[in-house]
């Protein structure tokens, strides 16, 4: 589903060059779910932007549902992104202006589906905040702000979801609320999911993880599913 | 993709936009550039509907002064067809024939000035009659019977004539049959002193005095539609003898009344150009605020698959609703807004009662949808750059951004509007350069007040040190902020300042107790008898200036003929354009007020004895602009026949005169030495109280043979009009204070999203309120006190360029504005800035920090 080669990016700063990624090579399966974990400004959102298509990498390939990503300009990848991708912020990220409903729509309504209002009442119904349709997202709590997102996220069934800090922004409860539901859907719709995360529970939750390090990618062999801290051993990820 | 779905796809970004704009405009979240919007149509629509309303009944007033809207004057009849080619384009006419002649009554004669007047005239203002002599006059809307004649009173005085008595002018007799008080187009020269009779049209032939040898002026007059008129010129144009033929129109008057207007309409335009620059200012702030709101839904819908031509539709058709919406609700309110103030007025303020023009509200569309394109073009440019990251990475802004682009497109475009608008690339250019001016001696000051604030600020973090380190942090940000609040102080100043200082020249010209009686033909005898008689009963006369009617023989060795015939005259005029052949001269050492010499040297140090002009040559001062017409100056010689003497002078000293002053005024002052030997006659002023009037015939009876003239209704006309003009331009005055405020508070709340999150952390991190609000009063306390510094000072220079340039007025420094200005800044920018922050504070921190998410 997911295929990337050598991918580098490089950024200009006032003191020359600096490489955010270093050659980044691997791939992931479809319905697979991977959770990308790292500290902060180790360049997990850069190789997340990278593979949802909403930057440009310095060098090498992405390949997304057989797609080539790197050969794709802006609009062609927004197309891609509209048909196959869909997305869960740390901040949410709805609309302001617009109403939960509206805000499930607007992905339906970009690409043409047929019905949008019918198909965004059903997955928000799904996601328990159907009372909540006409609401504007500053009188939505963080978590209905977020089960929102997830609805909007799933609409166009995607085939591939990114997911940034899902979480980050919510409190134990509605966090736990959260990954219920984002993982039921995602099962639900055989989704490849794409996790961003420092949450090492959450990272769990996924059937692979890779951690990011200073821009370098290593799969993450956990030996013991409750304790995936005690042991780890680093190989490089699948070449 | 389906077909159906490629229509879902096209119809999209106007359903979103149209979605978008519709919650957008219910939450109040583009109350700001909607109120820009609304406010630029609002306030152009109303200051230009009501200056047409108001120039038209002024300019139906000065019409009266002409009697109409045009006016064909000439020393031959008319060609008759002419008058039947201005039927054809739908004008009304109307002829007048007159000529001095002498009137006999009684055994007495007197020389009048003869009127014969068509039915139709009239066609603007009307005739007065007095109900007795001298009294004041009651319009009607007759004129003369054939064999009727209308007498000016003092007519009836010099012939010893009453109503029903027979007079002759020429070869017929006429039935006087009423006393005429003014006809619009009578005019006023204490020179041509003779009293006027109004006869019927169809009677002057009968009378036989407009045969040869005659001084006749034949005028034809046209109202009607302005552009039937212009029409009419243009085809009546060719057949004109400009020697011969003059055409004049209500512009032309440059009588103290037609520049009272016609200042009064460049003041209008001046304070339509600001509405309109506060106007664009307005959206472009708002403009910019939208557009950074936008950053996110913007970077969300391409994320989820938008393609740029859809988010570009999406707000181009949001900013068409924006637009359109304002522009309706912008056009209603200005309506109502200009017909309050004409019925808070009424009683006033004449205006015209034609309601609605077309133009005012085209330019105000115009303005509306120029201002919401061109201003929001470059935010909006900025809005599409968003990158799809910005979901990620929330500090990445617009990749298209260029300031100086947007500076250039934005101030090309209020160049534009001014131009178009005004049609007046003078008055354009000079607002538009003392704005750049503005703008580079406030990014200077900025930086300056940077490096102030370094020294300033510095210590323990307190209300005052945070105000600083805001103004330091947001530097650019600041300077924009400042450009535009200092914009906008300059440009209320420059409508306060021109206002008050038209206002004053225009009073000034006619104070109290200016003149309001002339008298000619006073003699030497009478003389000293007059001016105790008039001391006696405490009225003071203006000074008496001896008169006496000098024929130019020769201007140096140019002889210039005096036995013209009729068809020579105008020729002899095209070379020594002005003044016909005879001028009124007078001789004093002293130096009338009013009067400033700008070249050689005023003759009261002269005598015959330190003269270095040649033997028998007197010393003359010319007026400045008789001087250019006549193509004569310093060191010029006249020579004049006076009487049946030559005397000789050569021009030491050139005049400029205030004619706006009541007071007589003359060409030529020649020294008294060129006149010893000539009899004069006297001519002065006085001001006599309107209660006092029933005195005048007592007053006047030892002087039988002065004349008098009322010139008190005039007067009064002048006041009166000045009086509606300076109410008008109050409420000019008031309107764009109101829109420059409205731009202060647009400009206040845009800078507050960013405060907000300031507030918020700064909240969280315990700060007391009292702190906070401290410091953000001082923080605009010190922007609004630099800006008003900076406005008293573009504001100098605007004025100086348009006083002198475009409204020929005598230009001043204004230094007590330099005070006033930055205190006001100070405080109403303080004040603002504190409301403003005063809602946000009251917020508890958990919503404001709700807010900033």
């Amino acid at each position: 589903m997911i295929k990337t080669k050598d991918l580098i990016k490089t950024v200009s700063t006032s003191e020359g060059e600096l490489q955010i990624l270093q050659p980044v090579n691997f791939s992931v399966e479809a319905g697979e779910s991977i959770a990308i974990i790292g500290a902060s400004g180790s360049g997990k959102s850069t190789l997340l932007g990278l593979l949802a298509g909403l930057d440009t990498a310095t060098s090498g390939e992405i390949w997304l549902d057989d797609a080539p990503l790197h050969d794709l300009d802006e609009e062609a990848r927004a197309q891609l992104r509209g048909e196959k991708v869909g997305f869960i912020f740390q901040s949410f990220m709805l609309v302001p202006s617009l109403t939960a409903l509206e805000n499930i729509m607007l992905p339906a309504e970009i690409i043409g589906l047929d019905n949008p209002k019918a198909r965004a009442l059903a997955v928000l119904k799904q996601v328990g905040v159907e009372h909540r349709a006409g609401h504007y997202p500053n009188q939505l709590s963080g978590g209905e702000q977020q089960r929102v997102a997830i609805a909007r996220a799933f609409i166009t069934s995607p085939k591939i979801l990114f997911a940034d800090e899902p979480t980050g922004n919510l409190d134990a409860q509605n966090s736990h609320n959260v990954e219920t539901l984002l993982f039921d859907l995602n099962k639900q719709s055989h989704t490849t999911l794409i996790l961003v995360t420092h949450d090492p529970e959450l990272a769990q939750k996924c059937d692979r993880q890779l951690a990011m390090t200073a821009g370098e990618l290593v799969e993450v062999i956990s030996n013991n599913a409750s304790d995936g801290n005690s042991a780890q051993q680093d190989q490089e990820a699948s070449a | 993709m389906s077909n159906l779905d490629t229509v879902r796809v096209k119809t999209l970004p106007r359903q979103l936009a149209w979605r978008l704009f519709k919650h957008e405009a219910k939450r109040g979240e583009l109350s700001i550039i909607l109120f820009a919007i609304i406010l630029s149509v609002a306030a152009v629509l109303s200051l230009s509907l009501f200056s047409e309303r108001l120039q038209g009944a002024l300019t139906d007033r000065s019409a009266e002064f002409i009697a109409a809207d045009r006016q064909l004057s000439a020393r031959h009849p008319l060609d008759p067809l002419w008058i039947a080619q201005a039927k054809t384009f739908s004008l009304a006419t109307a002829e007048q024939t007159s000529t001095r002649s002498m009137a006999f009554a009684n055994d007495e004669l007197a020389l009048v000035d003869l009127r014969a007047v068509s039915d139709t005239y009239p066609l603007k203002g009307s005739i007065k009659l007095a109900p007795e002599l001298f009294a004041t006059g009651v319009a009607t809307t007759q004129i003369p019977q054939t064999g009727e004649a209308w007498l000016d009173s003092r007519l009836f005085q010099l012939l010893g004539v009453t109503i029903g008595d027979a007079i002759e002018l020429g070869d017929a007799s006429f039935t006087v049959t009423q006393i005429l008080s003014e006809i619009p187009d009578g005019g006023f020269s204490v020179f041509n002193a003779d009293p006027m009779v109004l006869i019927n049209q169809q009677d002057i032939a009968a009378t036989n005095v407009t045969g040869p040898g005659s001084r006749v002026n034949y005028k034809a007059y046209f109202t009607g539609d302005e552009n039937d008129l212009e029409a009419f010129f243009d085809a009546l144009s060719p057949q004109l003898d400009r020697q011969i033929h003059r055409w004049l129109s209500v512009q032309d008057d440059t009588s103290p009344i037609g520049e009272s207007v016609a200042r009064a309409e460049q003041f209008f335009l001046l304070a339509s150009l600001l509405a309109i620059v506060l106007a664009a200012v307005a959206i472009g702030v708002a403009a910019q605020r939208y557009a950074q709101r936008h950053f996110d839904p913007v970077a969300i819908m391409k994320t989820l698959g938008a393609s740029t031509s859809t988010i570009r539709k999406v707000y181009l058709y949001q900013i068409s609703f924006i637009a359109l919406l304002g522009i309706i609700l912008g056009t209603i309110v200005g309506f109502l807004l200009q017909q309050i103030v004409v019925s808070a007025l009424a009683g006033t303020v004449e205006v015209s009662l034609q309601v609605w023009y077309w133009r005012p509200l085209l330019i105000a569309i115009f303005t509306g949808s120029v201002c919401a394109l061109l201003f929001c073009l470059y935010p909006l440019l900025g809005l599409f750059s968003i990158p799809p990251l910005r979901v990620l990475r929330r500090d990445i802004s617009a990749t298209f951004s260029s300031r100086g682009g947007q500076y250039i497109t934005a101030g090309g475009a209020i160049l534009l509007m001014m131009w178009v608008y005004s049609q007046n690339l003078k008055i354009s250019l000079i607002l538009f350069v003392s704005g750049l001016i503005l703008v580079g001696l406030l990014l200077a000051s900025t930086f300056g007040l940077i490096a102030l604030g370094r020294v300033l600020g510095k210590g323990r973090m307190g209300a005052w040190q945070l105000a600083w380190a805001r103004i330091k942090r947001r530097s650019l940000d600041n300077s924009v902020q400042l450009i535009s609040f200092a914009l906008t102080i300059m440009l209320l100043l420059v409508v306060l300042v021109m206002r008050n200082d038209i206002v004053q020249q225009w009073r000034d010209q006619l104070p109290q107790g200016t003149a309001n009686y002339f008298l000619a033909n006073v003699t030497e005898e009478q003389r000293p008898k007059l001016v105790e008689h008039f001391a006696k009963n405490g009225i003071d006369t203006d000074g008496l200036y001896p008169v006496s009617r000098g024929r130019f023989v020769k201007v140096n060795d140019e002889l210039i003929r005096t036995d013209i015939t009729k068809e020579d005259e105008d020729t002899t005029n095209e070379t020594r354009r002005g003044l016909g052949r005879e001028a009124n001269l007078t001789w004093d050492t002293q130096l009338q007020s009013g009067n400033e010499i700008i070249a050689g040297q005023w003759h009261d140090q002269w005598t015959p004895q330190n003269s270095t002009l040649p033997e028998g040559v007197y010393p003359v001062s010319i007026e400045e602009r008789v001087g250019e017409r006549m193509r004569i100056g310093m060191g010029d010689e006249l020579t004049f026949n006076i009487g049946s003497e030559i005397v000789t002078v050569q021009i030491t000293s050139v005049r400029t005169v205030n004619w706006q002053t009541m007071q007589p005024n003359f060409f030529f002052v020649l020294h008294p030495a060129a006149m010893s030997q000539f009899r004069a006659n006297y001519i002065t002023s006085f001001y006599l109280p309107p209660e006092r009037k029933p005195e005048l015939t007592r007053l006047m009876a030892p002087f039988a043979s002065v004349t008098m003239f009322d010139v008190d209704a005039r007067i009064n006309q002048v006041r009166s009009i000045i009086d509606q003009v300076s109410a008008a331009i109050e409420f000019i005055l008031v309107l764009v204070l109101v829109a420059g405020s409205l731009v202060l508070v647009a400009q206040v709340q845009a800078s507050m999203d960013e405060r907000q999150r300031e507030l918020a952390i700064l909240r969280t991190l315990g700060a007391k309120g009292m702190m906070i609000r401290l410091s953000v009063i001082y923080e605009f306390l010190i922007i609004g006190l630099v800006a008003g510094f900076m406005a008293a000072l573009a504001n100098e220079v605007s004025l100086y360029l348009l006083q002198t340039n475009v409204f020929q007025m005598q230009s001043s420094l204004h230094l007590e504005y330099w005070v006033i200005a930055p205190i006001t800044g100070a405080v109403v920018v303080g004040l603002l800035g504190a409301a403003s922050c005063w809602r946000l504070l009251s917020m508890n921190t958990q919503v404001l920090l709700r807010k900033m998410l």
